[in-house]
Formats: C-alpha cells, structure tokens, sequence
C-alpha cells in the first residue's frame, strides 16, 4: 500500500517534472520565432518561392544591399504551392514576415486587408516612374503604392521544330498569327493516337491565362470601374466558343482543361506539337529537348482585334507588421532598380518590367534568342488587363473561371449560358 | 473491570475507513494528473480549434486583416450551393465504393494469412505498407500509373491495341481511379483487424462446426462472419469516417476534375478556403462535415451497445 502511495506520487511528481520540462518546450518556441519568419529589428526577413537560379540572384542582390546597409536580409524559401498559406498564417499570428514574393493577381487582397505596408512615401520619389503602366497599375490599390514589380513573365506558342516544318511562323508581332490561321496550322498537324496539335497553360492558378483571348477580341471580365461583370458580352462568347472548340475538335489533349495537368511537360514528351508556355519554363524544357536531340522554336501568341498578353511574374511587397518599414523600403527600391533587376532576370531567365530595360540586350542563361520574343510580347499585356486582374477578389474570382471553363470545355455547354453563369458567379464574389 | 481491560486492549479493533470524501478527493486528483495531459494536447489541438472553427463559420473572412460578422449567410449559402452537395454526393458515392470492396478483398486477405503459410510474415508487411506511406506518395505514384496521356496503364493498353481509359477527362474514370488507388490503401489496415478478430475466435465452434458437417463455406458464413460482427461493424464506420475526410490522394490525383466530378467535402473546402480565400465559408463547410461525421460515430456506437446488450 505504502509502496503504492510511493509510485503514485512518484508518478504525479514526475508528471509534474514532464510539465516543467514542456513549460521550457515552450521557450524553445519562443527562440525559434527567429527562425526567419517573422519580423525583427535589425534584419529583414524575407519570405518568397524560388528556384536554385533565382534564389542565387536574389542572395546576390541582398549581399549587395547588405554591404551598404549593414542590415542582413534572412530568406525563408517555402515552396510556391504553401508560401502564400504560410504567410497568411504568420499575419493573422501576428508573425509576419518584412518582406513576401506575391503574384500580381494576390497583391490586391492582401492589400484590401490591410496586411501590407504602403510605400507611397517611403519608396524614392518618381520610382515608379521607371516602370511599365500596366505593372505601375498591379503594385497600387486606390492610388497607394503596395509593392514593387520585380519582374514579369508572359507566354508564347513554343513549337516542336520538325513538327511545324511546312508552316509559316511569324516572327514579329505585327505578323502573329490570326486566330483563324493559329486553328488552320493546328488543324493540320499530322497527330497520331494519343497525341495532340497543342495545349494551352489555362490550369488552376493560370485559368486568368484564358482572358488573353477575350482581351485579343475587344472583350473584358469586368467592367470599366472594376466593380461588376462584363464577360457575358458577344466578345467574350467569341472568345469561348473559339476555345472550346480545341477540345470539342480534339486539338487538345482532354485532359489539359483548368483542373487537368499542367502542359509543359506533354510539349517535351512528345504529346503536343505546340504549347502555350512561360518564359520562366524555358529551363526545363531546353534541357529535355537538348538531350532528346530535338528543337523547339517559339512565335508570338496569336491576336485578333489586337495582341495581348497575360500579366504573369511577381512583384515584392513588405508587410504592415514589419518593425522595420524604411529598411524594407530601401531593400525594395534597391532589388527593382536597373542593375539589379537585369541581374535577376538573366539568371532566372523571367522578364523585365523596368522600361529602361526592355529596349537592352540582356545575357539570358538560357534561350537568349527566345527571350527577346518574350520581351516583345510582353509590351502587349495592357494596363487594363492588368488592372482587372489585381482586384482584391480576384483569387475568387479565377476560382469561379476554372469551375466554368471546365464547364464548357469538357461538358461542352453552350457558351453563352456558362458566361452567364461566370456573370452571376463574378457578381457574388466582387459583392 | 481488570479482568475485561486486557481483553478490550487485545480485541482486534477494526480500523475505520478514511473519511469517503479524502478517499474520492485523493482518487480523483490521482485521475486528474492522469488525464490532464491527454486533456491538454485534445484541449488545445482538437476542441479549441473547433470552437475556433465554428465561430469562423459566422463570419467572413480571408484569414487575415478585419473579419465581417455574417451570421447565419454562410450556413444559408452553403445549403443553396450545388458544388456543396455535388461534393456531399461524391464523397458518399466514394465511401460506398471503397469502404464495402476494401472490407471482402481485406477478410480474404486475413483469411488467407490466419493460415500456416510460408513467408506469411512478409506477406502481411507488403499488404500493409501502403497504409503507411503517405498519402501524397500513393497519389503521385498515381498519377504515374492512371495518367491518360502517358500513364503505365494506358501505354499497356495502347501497345495491346486497345483504347486509352479517359482517366483524368471521364467523371467514371477520374472516379474509378480514385476508388482503385484508395481500395489499395485501405486493405492492408482491414486485413490486419480482420486478421485479430479472426484470431479471437475459439477453435472450439469452428471444429464443432465441422463436427456438424458444416463445409469450408458454411463455417465462414454462418460462424466466421457473424463472429466477426462487430469488427465488420468497426471496420466501416471507420472507413466512412475516413472517406468523409479524404484529401490528399483527391488532391493530387485528380484536383477534384474533371468539373466536380471528384470533389469531396474537404478538397471543396480547401479550395474555398486557400484558392478563393473564403475561410469563413470554407469554415462553414468544416462544420458541416464534422456534424456529418459525428452522426455517424453516435450511430455507430448506440449499435454497438445494442450489440453488447445483447450478448
């Protein structure tokens, strides 16, 4: 009985030993809270995604802006598909980096919830002046500067050279193919079962890929004031129609609708003969073309009523929780200035979005003669495509466009009745 | 007097009790420290974040910044809201699937093993390892094998002059692919159950069965199986329960496509939640699916007391 009282309060005392023992877990939480998330004095914290080239450059540039300002910059690189969650979980614990990479599309909510730091005063006067207006228009919510752009990327048609032999490829902007040329050309590939003329990257994240051919034909998603619907318009049911028909004729695979897979990887599979692609692919793809002893080429997306482009890349933006808004500032002004923008977008292989640079030859690591297509490309994205793009809903807003273009591509509903359907979807989530 | 003295002195004297309520105050401080722990990791990780959950499902919310007091709007939304109920029919229609097939192809499995066999150890091991590997990993080896355009499966077919199976294009397929991969996982967990039920069954009615004349046949359908009642019973609703929150290999294989042909309760409130950044309907819909699930469980245990009544 006495030995049992004995091990029960040994027990309860070693209980009470575990819970000291846990209470000083605890403190190790705590000295881990600069592990490089959050914010602290004296260093910039920086959350972002980022490949092996792209992280070297972005070291590069911070060991630069360290040597002058004596304030070291901490990266935390978390993978693409959760460095938005992670961060939305450090702001709404209070724990929020300086500094996130963030796409233009997610710039506006995180900017309509107050969570990012307003760098109207703090950037140098007439900074953004350096930039193209669409990209001006993607950093600001309301006339207030929330970001700089970093750099840009936009697709075009990569073809499988020996695929293409006999066709014309345009080799300037103002001779891209017409809509009606691009099906002509598509249409007359030689495929064989299980392979397709082309895939387009319209999947998940990219569905707002799809609007570049509303915005080609004249239409819009929304209206001029950004606050309703207008893609339920002649324009836009064109522009659906002419899409949907890629699948209903089998020009593309079926399984590269919105929710289907990612088509990058069928272009250097041999699946599809053409693919509509990021400049930022290009290092994946040469290399399997490279050993498949294969080439590949690339031309301008096709255009109707005009060329158009979609507004891909990332801009960098500081948070409001940051201890540290001028340094973040300066850190910001300095990564997007000429010189170290031109390094980055070398050694990533992505686009400029600085105007003193788009007119220069820059040492591309990868495809140099491609990427000059790209660049031309790019002064096509509009500011107007931009701006609807950058509404703060707009993450809902291209949740609604995967569900419908899946709608009309593979169950091959009548286009009209799926806009009007995308209408009434875009009109809740803007409400 | 004198005489009496020594044996009142001697008399066994019963020792009384401690108070009761010293008793029950020391018993129940003792349960206390042993509960407290558990009671603090469910505490904190489990009914606060639910308590959390629910007062999220009145508002509206990105998950950061000021949050709008909606009342009952997302509960009303979620009802009139067709994906909701595609999600609802598709994650039934996938328990029904997996949960009866995994449980026939499982018990045949244990049957098999509840048998001398060589290499009956490593046997149990390779049926068993899928259940243990993650979910991701199954889903990715996945889409290797059910990929339409490339997939292992649909090159065997091609190369034996058949037609492809539209894996990823077709609401069957994308849903028969699901359904497979799924199965695969699941029996290594039922045959192990199985395996212990199996075990637990006396020798004595199975020999008195065969005394009867009962064959192979009848001894496992008239012994075996209602033996096995309860952990068939067991079996199933954890299954449901699992199919209620069925995530990664839906995620990975299929993404919920085509349309909404596979999307389930949790891939549906993930997506409004981090894709649309809704997080208080995507809250609501957490809600909803917990309530699902806890029906199930009160179902499931007011027939296993029936059950134990009466035995």
């Amino acid at each position: 009985m006495i030995s049992s009282r004995l091990s029960r309060r040994g027990f309860l005392g070693a209980t009470a030993a575990g819970a000291l023992a846990l209470t000083g877990c605890g403190t190790g939480f705590a000295l881990q809270s600069g592990d490089g998330t959050g914010s602290t004095e004296g260093r910039l914290s920086f959350t972002l995604w980022a490949g092996e080239a792209e992280l070297a450059a972005f070291r590069t540039v911070a060991e630069r802006w360290t040597a002058t300002s004596g304030v070291p910059v901490v990266f935390n690189v978390v993978p693409f598909s959760e460095a938005l969650t992670g961060v939305d979980a450090n702001l709404a614990s209070n724990r929020g980096p300086d500094l996130f990479r963030v796409t233009y599309q997610d710039i506006g909510i995180y900017a309509a919830g107050g969570a990012l730091l307003d760098l109207t005063d703090l950037l140098p006067g007439g900074f953004l002046q350096g930039f193209g207006d669409a990209f001006v228009s993607a950093v600001q919510s309301e006339g207030r500067v929330y970001g700089v752009p970093h750099h840009t990327d936009t697709s075009l048609v990569l073809y499988d050279t020996e695929a293409l032999a006999g066709a014309r490829i345009p080799t300037s902007l103002d001779d891209a193919w017409t809509w009606e040329e691009f099906r002509s050309v598509a249409a007359g590939l030689p495929t064989a079962e299980a392979q397709f003329a082309f895939g387009v990257n319209w999947q998940l994240a990219g569905a707002y890929r799809w609007l570049n051919w509303v915005d080609q034909r004249g239409g819009r998603l929304l209206t001029d004031d950004l606050t309703g619907p207008a893609i339920d318009s002649a324009e836009g049911r064109d522009a659906l129609a002419f899409t949907q028909a890629f699948f209903t004729d089998g020009l593309v695979p079926p399984t590269t609708s919105t929710k289907g897979s990612y088509v990058d990887e069928l272009f250097t599979t041999g699946t599809i003969a053409m693919v509509f692609a990021g400049d930022f692919l290009l290092p994946t793809i040469d290399p399997a073309f490279v050993s498949a002893g294969r080439e590949y080429g690339a031309t301008f997306l096709p255009a109707d009523e005009r060329a158009s482009a979609d507004l891909g890349g990332n801009a960098v933006v500081a948070t409001a929780q940051s201890v540290n808004p001028e340094a973040a500032a300066d850190f910001l002004a300095f990564l997007s200035d000429d010189e170290q923008q031109a390094l980055f977008c070398e050694q990533a292989t992505v686009l400029p979005t600085r105007t003193a640079l788009l007119g220069q030859q820059l040492d591309y690591a990868v495809r140099p003669d491609l990427m000059e297509l790209f660049v031309e490309q790019a002064t096509t994205i509009t500011p107007e495509l931009s701006a609807q793009v950058t509404v703060p809903q707009f993450n809902a807003v291209n949740s609604s466009i995967v569900d419908r273009l899946e709608q009309a591509f593979l169950s091959g509903d009548d286009p009209g009745r799926v806009l009007a359907d995308l209408a009434e979807d875009i009109t809740g989530r803007l409400a | 007097m004198t005489t009496a003295a020594p044996a009142a002195v001697t008399a066994p004297v019963p020792r009384p009790d401690p108070p009761r309520r010293r008793r029950v105050s020391r018993d129940s401080l003792a349960a206390w420290g042993l509960l407290s722990p558990n009671l603090l990791v469910f505490g904190v990780f489990l009914f606060l974040p639910l308590l959390a959950t629910v007062w999220l499902s009145f508002y509206s919310s990105s998950g950061f910044g000021p949050r709008e007091f909606v009342g009952a709007d997302n509960y009303t939304e979620l009802f009139g809201d067709s994906t909701f109920w595609r999600a609802t029919a598709n994650t039934g229609l996938y328990a029904l699937l997996t949960v009866p097939v995994s449980l026939v192809i499982g018990l045949g499995i244990a049957l098999a093993m509840n048998k001398p066999l060589r290499g009956r150890g490593v046997l149990r091991a390779i049926y068993y390892v899928p259940y243990v590997i993650s979910g991701v990993v199954i889903a990715v080896a996945g889409r290797w094998i059910f990929n339409e355009n490339v997939g292992v499966i649909n090159r065997l077919l091609r190369s034996a002059g058949l037609d492809g199976v539209p894996w990823q294009s077709d609401a069957v397929g994308a849903m028969g692919s699901l359904v497979l991969i799924s199965i695969w996982t699941k029996i290594g967990f039922v045959m192990v159950v199985y395996l212990a039920g199996l075990q637990s069954i006396p020798k004595e009615y199975l020999e008195a069965a065969q005394t009867d004349g009962a064959g192979r046949w009848q001894r496992l359908r008239y012994v075996v199986v209602p033996l096995l009642k309860p952990t068939t019973i067991f079996l199933v609703v954890l299954g449901v329960i699992e199919s209620f929150q069925v995530f990664d290999i839906v995620y990975v294989l299929t993404g919920g496509g085509p349309g909404n042909a596979t999307e389930m309760l949790v891939t549906y409130a993930y997506a409004e939640g981090f894709d649309a950044r809704r997080q208080g309907y995507a809250a609501t819909i957490g809600v909803v699916t917990y309530l699902f699930i806890a029906v199930l469980t009160a179902l499931w245990y007011r027939r296993q007391r029936a059950q134990e009544a009466d035995l």
